[in-house]
């Protein structure tokens, strides 16, 4: 037992109830978020790799004492309880999603006077949410996390004040209430057919033929699953919603959730993958989603002039690539969707941080209305440049290792075509994010732009700069990170 | 006879989904598209529900006086009925966050028509 696996849930529970109650006793809330905010990633690279049972449902030791009928059977060897898996490639989105979390509310405190308690418990209900829903090894399981995810993103933006943030969660909410239980289907249907919601024993009983692998039920529950995965995502149909729900939040809002987008994203494709990745056609239906998402998604950036939803479109084109690369199936292309996964966590939260002080300064995001912000802090302006060029693809920064790696490994598939769309795509990102970044930076500044703010907070430049580090080390030693989900995706296929 | 018990629950739990679907995309009303969003949610509930189903099987609790054979051979599946009561939690809660927002919106605009709510959305 890593008594650590189950700390990583429940402390950012727990920080959440307890802010919840000290609302309004701001210096109390302020400390509590950062102690316990830190502690996330702490015990991420703290705790060791291993499986947690919870009421110790472990099935080796339950065999002895099953009744006489069902020993010997398939049920025999089920999982009984609910089980958290914890490895290195968890420990490393954990890690940086904490981190994300853990800045983002810093510069949330930065930017307000008075902090609210039930702001930061949805921040907090996500995280522990998003961070259960990467360790569990059921579909159930990962089905209630992340309903509770939806409802906490839902509330986030509720929560941030912005014009039009309550229409925009409505919508959110009706397609995720269609999104969900179309989700939780697929997961009866699994059901219905296998006997279990446990990966491991799903896994188990296809793979040694106790059912058809093609039988209706697993078919048409991954065709649900996959309903419920492009919802969970953002990917197409639902990029709209999505980069709309971004654009409404506060930008520290908005960098954390795009962070428990890509994992849940991540989540349930790997779930996916190790399921159904059997089915003909999986990989087709996933690069299909991948390309319109990638095209989509950066068609509608370029043509955005407010920043906050270029950024959020953007996100969702570079959800795309991910998908790409679980699409293409290839131990290299897995590989690089999570690397791509772990850059998108922190370069998004950069650029909707980096970009939000122009919002913070001007309470405008749109570009048309805006320019000369060089001239007010140079430092900012730069860090978000080259956080644009991260986003890109542009060396030395870990977008551009992921992105070579993706081309590399379409390349070696036989799939060249993607490889050229994805360098196209690429570029499309870059001059899109060079002119939003003249717009805003350095044109000549519109006689009629006032400011509500004088300067950027030093917390919001210290945050911005964090993560442009990480890009940073990320860029230069990639092995940090690929020397954990090459392996990893040699196992799921 | 008992089949049929199971097979009419399974048409009932499409039934209620797919009207609950037609009725969360096509009707205008807010009010209406969260009770057909409720129906989605009881439908797959009964699916759900259908799927632990034994044919002549005992409610899964284990009382004395019955053997933990007899009991594992009769007793209904109960995993599905374990789901269901947290999807129940869960389906609540979404509604009521979206009979809030409903509320809420319906304040702002005075309407309960999604086209005049969300044409006005930027």
């Amino acid at each position: 037992m890593n008594y650590l696996i189950p700390l990583l849930v429940v402390i950012p529970i727990l920080s959440a109830l307890i802010v919840n109650i000290f609302d309004g006793k701001d210096k109390t809330v302020k400390a509590i978020s950062l102690v316990l905010g830190i502690l996330v990633p702490i015990i991420a690279i703290c705790a060791t790799v291993g499986v947690q049972y919870f009421g110790g449902h472990n099935p080796s030791l339950l065999t002895s004492s099953l009744p006489a009928n069902l020993v010997n059977t398939l049920v025999a060897g089920y999982n009984t309880g609910i089980v958290y898996a914890f490895a290195n490639i968890e420990r490393i989105f954990i890690f940086l999603m904490g981190i994300v979390a853990f800045l983002a509310i810093l510069t949330y405190f930065s930017e307000k006077k008075e902090v609210s308690g039930p702001y930061l418990y949805l921040i907090f209900m996500g995280l522990a949410s998003v961070i259960a829903l990467l360790l569990s090894e059921d579909i159930f399981n990962m089905y209630v996390f992340f309903e509770i995810t939806a409802l906490t993103q839902v509330g986030i933006i509720v929560a941030s004040s912005t014009e039009d943030n309550y229409e925009i969660a409505l919508k959110y909410l009706i397609l995720g209430a269609i999104g969900g239980p179309m989700l939780l289907l697929g997961i009866g249907f699994i059901l219905g057919t296998i006997g279990s919601v446990n990966i491991a024993d799903i896994i188990f009983v296809i793979s040694n033929k106790f059912v058809q692998p093609y039988s209706p039920g697993l078919v048409i529950g991954f065709a649900l699953i996959l309903f419920g995965w492009l919802y969970s995502a953002g990917l197409p149909p639902f990029h709209t919603i999505k980069s709309a729900v971004y654009s409404k939040a506060r930008p520290n809002g908005s960098a954390i959730l795009q962070g428990f987008s890509v994992l849940c994203m991540l989540a349930f494709g790997i779930a996916m993958y190790k399921i159904f990745a059997y089915i003909p056609y999986f990989n087709t239906a996933i690069i299909v989603f991948a390309i319109l998402a990638m095209v989509l998604g950066v068609a509608m950036s370029a043509m955005e002039v407010d920043f906050r939803r270029m950024i959020a479109f953007l996100a969702v084109g570079e959800l795309g690539f991910i998908a790409l690369g679980f699409g293409i199936g290839t131990q290299m292309s897995i590989a690089a969707a999570l690397f791509q996964a772990a850059n998108e966590i922190v370069i998004t939260a950069m650029l909707f941080i980096g970009f939000g002080s122009v919002y913070y300064l001007t309470n405008t995001s749109d570009t048309r209305k805006l320019g000369g912000l060089i001239g007010i802090d140079s430092k900012m302006a730069i860090m978000v440049l080259l956080g644009g060029w991260a986003l890109a693809g542009v060396p030395p920064f870990n977008g551009f290792q992921s992105k070579l790696m993706l081309v590399q490994a379409a390349l070696d598939a036989g799939y060249t075509e993607l490889a050229i769309l994805a360098i196209i795509v690429s570029v499309v990102i870059f001059f899109t994010f060079v002119k939003a970044f003249h717009n805003v930076y350095l044109q000549p500044k519109p006689s009629e732009l006032k400011f509500v703010h004088d300067k950027i907070p030093k917390v919001t430049v210290f945050a911005v700069a964090i993560l442009l580090i990480i890009c940073l080390v990320l860029g230069i030693c990639p092995n940090i990170v690929t020397d954990v989900f090459i392996p990893f995706a040699g196992g799921l296929i | 006879m008992v089949m049929d018990i199971q097979l009419a629950s399974l048409f009932a739990s499409g039934a209620l989904i797919v009207i609950g679907l037609f009725a969360a995309i096509f009707i205008d009303n807010i009010i209406k598209k969260v009770i057909g969003i409720a129906f989605i949610e009881e439908g797959v509930n009964l699916f759900l529900i259908c799927l632990g189903y034994k044919a002549g099987g005992v409610v899964p609790i284990y009382l004395p006086g019955m053997t933990a054979d007899w009991f594992a051979a009769n007793s209904a599946y109960p995993l599905p009925q374990a789901l269901v009561l947290t999807s129940i939690v869960i389906g609540a809660s979404t509604l009521a966050v979206m009979l809030a927002l409903a509320m809420v919106l319906y304040r702002k605009h005075g309407t309960l028509s999604t086209k005049e709510i969300l044409g006005d959305e930027k």
